[in-house]
């Protein structure tokens, strides 16, 4: 009795991770499976589970038609200048966070966690008059800018939990032995936290990839459009081209799907220790 | 009172040679002072940037809410003029601002709920080291890792009216009696389009971190609840979720902001329609301010979505520490 009890159970347990799984994997199939479809294929009543005939005209496409290229080359440009940025300046100031505690940066922690929360939205109505003002609308500087100030606050509270866990014993030997303090970070410091370097580069590129909402507000001209503005833009009309879009939508999530699984194990680690002390 | 840079080993310095620290007093300060110099360089950087573009904007967004500020004001470089909670009012009675937050309500409340329930199974199943376990989880990611509008992209294809696959499915499971199921194009399941979309793209993360929690769940605990006779949820209820109390707060609350900003997958997806039955505050400020080219309406709409926010965190943070109270 209490084994077929335990039997069920565990049936139970795997339908459940089975349909879970499918319903997480099943869509990533379906992209990829429909950008391999001619849009006749697709468009059919009862939907085939594999293409009858693989085509990769929506690729050919893609890569002729001289908008995708440009907008996958500017994304590329604006992440990771933006992920460069941010790292930069996460490991400045989560060093500062972790290693001096005056007064003041409980208030800078505060803001920053505020500042965290605030929806994109509500910044950009007057980010594009004080960007303007500046003559940075329209430009890749100030995109790069703005998408890197959101992520600051996130990525240094992560860089700073890094630094956390490097002993302090090292600063005070490299005083004693006569190191200055910027050497003392760049020497000595860094190299110990170069996962943390990792997962804060990695994770700010992924979110800086994923922008849409600065980008299709501070950037006008075609030619700056990012990936996520192009598709939206472009591909996505009143008649789809759903073997076009898929293709393309494979191409945007491919690069991120290989980040991710290539640095998995620094990415993992800073999420968890970001959620878990932040 | 919080001590600054290396000051154990000035503690040291003095207690060893105190005759030497107090010849020198300048020593000590100076080194205390260019501390201080070196931390502000070091946050510099983080503080311009943060000042520049997010605080500075926010404050503008909300005092340019009380005023009339249209495109003449920006291309004319003019400061609108106040007109007091005219924006407010004017939205308000349209009952414009009503049923966009009623619609993000519903929507976070939902996608919040469904995701923290899915994401606990999931992780509960995962937990238990099942057979390819270490596969399950890495793959498991790649909704995560997929930018948000591709998301939209991709669901929308699969709620194509015609041709999309929960269309086929809808077709398959009432027997042929429904032909034309547009999930995006009725005002009733719309929303719901997006919740699940919403959920399919954030279980992966939620799942992670509670994952990483439970590795805080001490074992013995649960194994002594065990052998006392409590049941499965019983010991659910009373241990696992006790000890992950600090993962679930942090994860759920950033849910909750992840899922109040939310705006792509309505960009892509519905963009507020049909007649507005998925207008939240997102897509009313946007197209107020970006559409309508009426920038103080926007922001008024921002300012309300702002405060809207941070009760509903505030609302949650109490609820649970009132639970916390009753179980403790």
């Amino acid at each position: 009795m209490k084994s077929r009890h335990h039997a069920v159970a565990l049936a139970a347990k795997y339908l459940v991770i089975l349909f879970l799984f499918a319903f997480l994997l099943f869509p990533v199939y379906w992209m990829l499976v429909t950008s391999l479809k001619t849009n006749v294929e697709s468009y059919r009543i009862i939907p085939s589970l594999w293409p009858e005939k693989v085509s990769a005209g929506g690729y050919q496409t893609l890569f002729q038609d001289g908008k995708f290229l440009v907008y996958y080359g500017n994304n590329l440009i604006v992440s990771a200048l933006a992920a460069l940025l941010i790292c930069l300046i996460s490991i400045m100031s989560g060093y500062a966070l972790s290693r001096f505690h005056f007064r003041w940066n409980v208030l800078l922690l505060a803001t920053f966690s505020f500042s965290q929360m605030m929806p994109v939205i509500s910044r950009l109505i007057s980010l594009y008059g004080i960007l303007r003002r500046l003559g940075m609308t329209d430009t890749r500087l100030g995109l790069v800018l703005a998408i890197s100030a959101t992520q600051v606050p996130f990525s240094a509270t992560l860089m700073a939990s890094f630094f956390d866990g490097i002993p302090r014993d090292l600063e005070e030997a490299a005083w004693t032995d006569g190191c200055g303090r910027m050497k003392t970070l760049l020497r000595i410091i860094m190299p110990l936290v170069v996962p943390g370097i990792l997962a804060v580069g990695i994770y700010s590129f992924l979110m800086t990839w994923d922008d849409y909402l600065h980008a299709v507000t501070l950037v006008r001209s075609p030619a700056l459009w990012t990936l996520s503005q192009g598709l939206k833009l472009t591909y996505l009309g009143e008649v789809s081209d759903w073997q076009l879009i898929n293709s393309a939508s494979i191409l945007g999530a491919l690069p991120m799907i290989f980040v991710f699984f290539f640095f998995q194990k620094y990415m993992v680690k800073g999420l968890v220790a970001g959620a878990v002390k932040g | 009172m919080p001590t600054p840079f290396l000051s154990k080993e000035t503690v040291i310095m003095r207690s060893a040679s105190s005759s030497s620290s107090r010849r020198f007093p300048v020593l000590r300060s100076s080194r205390k002072r260019q501390d201080l110099l070196f931390c502000l360089c070091l946050l510099l950087p983080a503080v311009v940037l943060c000042t520049a573009f997010i605080l500075i904007p926010i404050i503008d967004s909300v005092v340019m809410s009380f005023t009339n500020y249209k495109l003449v004001n920006l291309t004319k470089n003019r400061p609108g003029e106040w007109n007091d909670f005219a924006n407010y009012t004017r939205l308000w009675k349209a009952g414009k601002l009503q049923s966009a937050i009623l619609i993000t309500g519903q929507f976070v409340f939902w996608t919040v709920s469904l995701t923290f329930l899915v994401s606990m199974t999931l992780a509960l199943i995962l937990n238990t080291d099942p057979p390819g376990a270490r596969f399950l989880r890495s793959v498991m990611m790649i909704p995560w890792v997929i930018p948000t509008v591709i998301t939209g992209l991709l669901w929308a294809w699969i709620y194509a009216n015609p041709y999309g696959l929960v269309q086929y499915l809808v077709h398959l499971f009432s027997g042929g009696r429904i032909t034309d199921f547009g999930m995006l194009n009725g005002k009733g399941t719309a929303l719901w389009g997006i919740i699940l979309a919403g959920l399919w793209k954030q279980v992966p993360l939620m799942t992670l971190l509670l994952l990483a929690g439970m590795q805080n769940v001490p074992e013995d605990i649960m194994e002594a609840a065990r052998i006392d006779g409590a049941d499965y949820f019983t010991r659910l209820i009373h241990i696992l979720i006790p000890y992950m109390r600090s993962v679930i707060a942090v994860s759920v609350s950033m849910c909750i902001i992840e899922n109040f900003k939310q705006y792509p997958l309505f960009a892509t997806l519905t963009n507020g329609g049909p007649v507005g039955a998925t207008t939240t505050l997102a897509v009313l400020s946007y197209d107020e301010a970006f559409v309508n080219n009426n920038y103080g309406s926007g922001a008024a709409v921002t300012t309300v979505w702002l405060l809207v926010m941070i009760a509903a965190v505030a609302v949650f943070r109490l609820i649970f520490q009132r639970n916390k109270g009753e179980t403790a």
